[in-house]
């Protein structure tokens, strides 16, 4: 299966990747074998069978609807922002992004 | 030409479980702090684990019935990717391929069916707050539940949009499921609307205008949309498929971020939760929870109540509820009271969420068939119900305080009533009633009311004028 450079830059900008040239190059690649590869996986017949959406064979994991107190307070998960323009990443008790609209 | 709107809505509907879909954290963030509702598992950390609020499932199955759908008895879990700051997992937990609830119908009080095609759980994102070159985050609302429920494309006007989002609102607020908090974004409306020529078996291309969080800008929004592609087309030019944000000041409609295609937000089945499997039992058992439904009152009060008055206090589940509590022939007097004057009060809302008790109100409406309280009276007493200081007193009591009660005692009336007759200054209006002018009555009438002190029933006072005058 051929993967374009376009495929490429369309998945980089999904995944917030900014990638050099010999990147794409290595992945685009990369990408072909692997899905190659993984296409065999089509020459089996799965018709009937369901898809494997767990491996575990769980079933309604829930918990009760309690408010519990949590280990980590709102100061300890604020400062893991990270910094922003290398000033404190916190303003007003909110995390400091740059603007994305 | 003539133009036929379609229009279908995305709904997103706040539960008022406790806690989070997927954390035990508070979910109710009105007036707190930002970031004061979050864990680990908000922020998520490496290693957190989404844990299932069971709560939120049985709040979907309630819901689920209470838009005559059927509830999908497997259900899973899909991370929906994007990136933006108002999530930090980088994808949002949804039901993609299996939801919980599926195919159903809400019926609007005109009669019109608006079928529903799903609806589904997912998690919210958090709120981002935009200045000049930097956002802040919120992570408070991350991860509250919500249900995502789909309409069919079978709505053609604003007028049924509005009827839909506001029957839609009502009837979630009846099941119990959400807080109705419009104000505070409890619901929220995505509306898909296109035109197509009268006829034409092709529908239009759509835009759809998002977040819309009450029934009057859904219903602007359509409308002005409706006539902006009505321009576009009879001007030989094309709609384009986009996304619109909506102007409540200006009332209009903008362009926003350009839609991501379905497959680019590459859904794949959440690995960290389980399925759900639910039993007959289980679905059945939540769906005995649900008290009445807005339908289930027009049906039990359809006979009793003109249709306008119903639909003024069916926006008010608790007063539905009180209505239902009392006994038949007190429900139209009281039913008449709250609508009439109520509803006319400022901060009438506000009173509402202190009710007077069936007792009390029962009460007032016997005191007024027996012709113990005025009309005006009525409506001071009621109003009373919602004084702080007298809302706890009974009827009778709060209507002695205000010194309301009328004078019935035939006694004490004929006593008043010989008083005026033997007044010299009411001995011409006398002579003139026992001559044969009937309009002098009200003269006489007006006196017994006055020395009473506007305590005594007026008929009965006429009554008995007549009787001594005959």
């Amino acid at each position: 299966m051929e993967i374009t450079r376009e495929e490429i830059d369309h998945l980089a900008k999904l995944s917030d990747f900014s990638l050099s040239d010999e990147e794409k190059d290595g992945l685009t690649t990369d990408l072909k074998n692997i899905i190659g590869y993984i296409s065999q996986l089509n020459e089996l017949d799965t018709e009937g069978i369901e898809p494997t959406y767990q491996v575990f064979e769980m079933e309604n994991i829930w918990r009760e609807d309690e408010i519990l107190p949590q280990e980590a307070d709102r100061e300890a998960l604020l400062n893991l922002a990270p910094a922003y323009l290398g000033a404190s990443g916190v303003q007003d008790n909110q995390i400091k992004v740059p603007k994305v609209l | 030409m003539k133009y036929i709107p379609t229009i279908g809505i995305e709904c997103h509907v706040q539960l008022c479980t406790k806690t989070k879909l997927f954390s035990e954290v508070d979910n109710d963030a009105r007036g707190k702090e930002p970031n004061s509702c979050v864990s680990p598992v908000d922020y998520a950390l490496p290693g957190m684990l989404p844990r299932l609020n069971g709560e939120a499932i049985r709040y979907a199955i309630r819901a689920g019935f209470a838009m005559n759908a059927k509830i999908n008895t497997v259900s899973r879990f899909d991370r929906k990717h994007y990136f933006y700051p108002d999530s930090p997992k980088g994808y949002q937990i949804t039901q993609f391929y299996h939801p919980i609830i599926g195919e159903g119908y809400i019926e609007l009080p005109s009669g019109t069916k608006v079928r529903i095609e799903h609806a589904h759980l997912e998690g919210d994102a958090g709120k981002l707050t935009h200045f000049d070159t930097y956002s802040l985050v919120d992570l408070n609302r991350v991860d509250t539940p919500l249900i995502e429920i789909v309409s069919m494309p079978d709505i053609h006007s604003a007028k049924d949009a509005h009827d839909y989002c506001k029957e839609l609102w009502r009837t979630m607020c009846y099941a119990g499921v959400t807080n109705g908090d419009l104000y505070n974004g409890n619901m929220r409306f995505d509306v898909n609307t296109s035109i197509a020529p009268e006829g034409s078996d092709k529908l239009g291309t759509r835009t759809e205008v998002k977040n819309l969080n009450s029934f009057r800008s859904v219903e602007r929004a359509i409308e002005y949309e409706i006539s902006r592609q009505k321009k576009l087309l009879e001007n030989g030019e094309k709609v384009i498929q986009e996304t619109l944000g909506w102007n409540d000041a200006t009332g209009k409609t903008t362009g926003q971020r350009s839609k991501e295609e379905a497959k680019d937000y590459r859904y794949m089945p959440e690995p960290d939760l389980p399925p759900v499997h639910l039993t007959e039992e289980f679905i059945n058992a939540e769906i005995k929870k649900v008290p009445l439904l807005p339908n289930d009152y027009r049906k039990k009060f359809g006979e009793i109540l003109p249709a306008d008055t119903l639909e003024v206090l069916l926006d008010y589940p608790d007063l539905m509820k009180k209505l239902g509590e009392l006994d038949v022939k007190s429900i139209k007097p009281v039913a008449n009271l709250f609508a009439s004057v109520l509803l006319a009060e400022e901060k009438s809302v506000e009173m509402l969420s202190h009710l007077p008790s069936a007792t009390q109100l029962s009460d007032l409406v016997e005191m007024k068939e027996k012709g113990e309280l005025s009309s005006t009276a009525v409506k001071e007493v009621f109003l009373k119900f919602f004084d702080p200081q007298m809302g706890k007193k009974d009827a009778r009591a709060i209507a002695k305080e205000l010194n309301v009660i009328q004078e019935n005692d035939a006694g004490a009336l004929e006593k008043i009533v010989d008083e005026v007759i033997a007044d010299p200054a009411c001995a011409q209006a006398v002579a003139d009633f026992k001559a044969g002018s009937e309009k002098v009555i009200g003269f006489l009438v007006g006196q017994v009311m006055k020395k009473s002190q506007g305590k005594a029933n007026p008929a009965s006072a006429q009554q008995i004028l007549r009787k001594k005058l005959a």
